[in-house]
């Protein structure tokens, strides 16, 4: 275990300084000439190198402010945005990678997970903005054009409102993942021949189920950890733009446009170490899961 | 004496259900100019804002633009700027992934290294970092490019899988050489999975692709693909639901289409 725990250390410290290598060539491109042909670039990533690592990321081209100091501002809403749709991912996804894994229950969901699948995250967002606003009556407002904060523990139901539809769409797309990771595993474990073992050996099917397969089946959504991150922070990404909240991701969309690099840089390396990092966590926490439930 | 027919799995029908549903839309696209009732951006063609009628099948939207017309439009633009973008996924993911697996190991290693930190991207942000360092021109590519490194992944390890497996071992023991054994796995990846990779290029290209020009850095007006129309129906859509309903609908179907015929899980990633 301690083997598996260190090796998998050394491949989430690689990423890590890959993503730090991607992140500082393309705060390189903020520094004055670095466009100006190969060794111009290779030298303004040398020097931006050398300033991460004394912990300077540079300033922001538009609002003059360290570069990080800005991304710091508006990294606690995205993670927040994150953080409760993850929850709402395991709040549906669980069960419907449960529910609708296998038998008929799978094939008569089937064609409706399949649409919900091919629907883009901002055309869903914007049908549940449609859908919460005509048959809710819930007061909606996307055509502001102004970002506005948004109170991640509402005190009252206007906050509540307007957080869920962010949260929602951002938890939708994550539990896409969560269910696909938990039906593939159980697919999996359902086609194993130590199951019939484990009958002929006297277990009960509640036995099996619990003692055996529900440790693969956490295993399963555990390894897929990070493809379940990927979802949330794109869907983020989305929900911040389609709803108007003034977060991380809707930072890097700005400073794309307007090619502040030195703000682009630590938002991208910030997304990359947050994927990498859940895809360290859930190999991690998977492996004495996945041992644990195999044939005894 | 005829050979027994075997009746198609349901993955199978539901495959030659994408591909059927793919080549409609083909054939929408390459008529689009005649099956459209008003050329592309055509204002004043009808009341501003009119919902669904017998005239108006799609309704018309703040300019009075003809919504059937604009959706067939858009949706010519969108699968235009795809293909090209569907095509870099699958060269420079899917075919470079399987060859770069057989590449001596330091370099391969350290190609999947690198693929897998740029697979750690949300693909829409590696696109929208990309348009900003070229031009919204290179939208299409911009979209292929940063999903390729998802579908490099897949190939790489599904190449190495294949060189573990027991005819690599019979080859390398009767003297084939490396360079005929990747020939020879090449041309299998290329009939087995062509056609399912393409179509999985295509659903994950199109949703990449529309998002991009949802968020402003896709198409440039006036061409107007999908996620374009829906961002200018943005502001009206809780008061007139036709002028995203429909390209909504169409995006969601090409992509549907897409995903059916690369033959994906409900759920799966594209």
């Amino acid at each position: 275990m301690l083997r598996f725990v260190a090796r998998e250390a050394g491949r989430l410290a690689l990423g890590l300084i890959g993503a730090a290598l991607l992140a500082a060539a393309i705060a390189g491109l903020a520094l004055p000439h670095a466009e100006d042909g190969l060794f111009s670039f290779l030298f303004a990533w040398g020097r931006t190198l050398d300033a991460f690592v004394s912990l300077d990321f540079g300033r922001s081209a538009i609002s003059g402010e360290g570069a990080f100091a800005d991304v710091w501002q508006r990294l606690p809403l995205t993670l927040g945005l994150v953080g409760e749709g993850f929850a709402i991912a395991l709040v549906v996804g669980i069960p419907v990678g449960l529910l609708f894994g296998a038998g008929p229950a799978r094939r008569a969901a089937s064609p409706i997970i399949q649409i919900v699948s091919a629907a883009p995250i901002f055309c869903a967002g914007l049908a549940l903005a449609w859908a919460v606003a005509n048959l809710l009556g819930w007061p909606v407002t996307l055509d502001s054009g102004i970002k506005s904060d948004l109170a991640l523990w509402p005190r009252d139901p206007a906050q509540l409102q307007a957080l869920l539809l962010p949260v929602l769409t951002v938890g939708l797309a994550g539990a896409a993942a969560a269910q696909l990771a938990l039906r593939r595993a159980g697919a999996e474990a359902s086609g194993e021949a130590w199951r019939v073992e484990l009958r002929r050996l006297g277990l009960t099917a509640w036995d099996i189920e619990t003692g055996h397969v529900m440790p693969r089946l956490i295993a399963g959504l555990l390894a897929g950890l990070g493809e379940v991150m990927l979802a949330l922070l794109s869907a983020a990404a989305v929900a911040e733009w389609v709803f108007n909240y003034a977060g991380a991701a809707d930072l890097f969309v700005k400073s794309v446009a307007l090619h502040d690099w030195a703000v682009v840089a630590p938002v991208l390396f910030a997304f990359a170490a947050l994927t990498l990092i859940a895809e360290f966590v859930g190999r991690v926490a998977a492996h004495p899961l996945s041992d644990r439930g195999g044939a005894p | 004496m005829t050979a027994p027919r075997v009746a198609p799995s349901l993955h199978g029908v539901l495959r030659i259900i994408g591909w059927v549903g793919l080549g409609l839309i083909a054939v929408a696209v390459s008529l689009s100019d005649f099956l459209a009732t008003a050329p592309a951006d055509a204002t004043a063609v009808g009341p501003l804002l009119a919902a669904p009628t017998e005239v108006f099948r799609f309704g018309t939207d703040i300019l009075g633009r003809d919504m059937f017309s604009e959706t067939l439009h858009g949706l010519a633009d969108t699968i235009r700027s795809a293909l090209p973008g569907a095509l870099t996924t699958l060269f420079a993911g899917a075919l470079f992934g399987f060859v770069a697996a057989r590449m001596p190991r330091p370099f391969a290693l350290g190609l999947r290294g690198f693929m897998g930190i740029m697979a750690a991207i949300p693909a829409l942000l590696l696109a929208i970092l990309m348009i900003g360092l070229t031009a919204r021109g290179w939208a299409g590519i911009a979209a292929g490019l940063s999903a390729a490194p998802i579908a490099f992944v897949r190939a790489f390890e599904r190449a190495q899988r294949q060189e573990r497996a027991p005819h690599s071992a019979y080859a390398r023991a009767t003297g084939i050489s490396a360079g005929t054994l990747m020939r020879r796995d090449l041309v299998y990846e290329f009939t087995d999975t062509f056609l399912s990779s393409a179509a999985r290029a295509l659903a994950a290209v199109t949703i990449v692709l529309s998002t991009v020009s949802f968020l402003g850095f896709g198409a440039v007006p006036p061409h107007r693909d999908l996620g374009l129309m829906i961002a200018a129906a943005k502001p009206y859509l809780l008061h007139a639901w036709w002028t995203a309903a429909f390209p909504a609908a169409a995006l969601v179907v090409v992509i549907l289409f897409a995903r059916l015929a690369a033959g994906l899980d409900e759920g799966e990633r594209a």
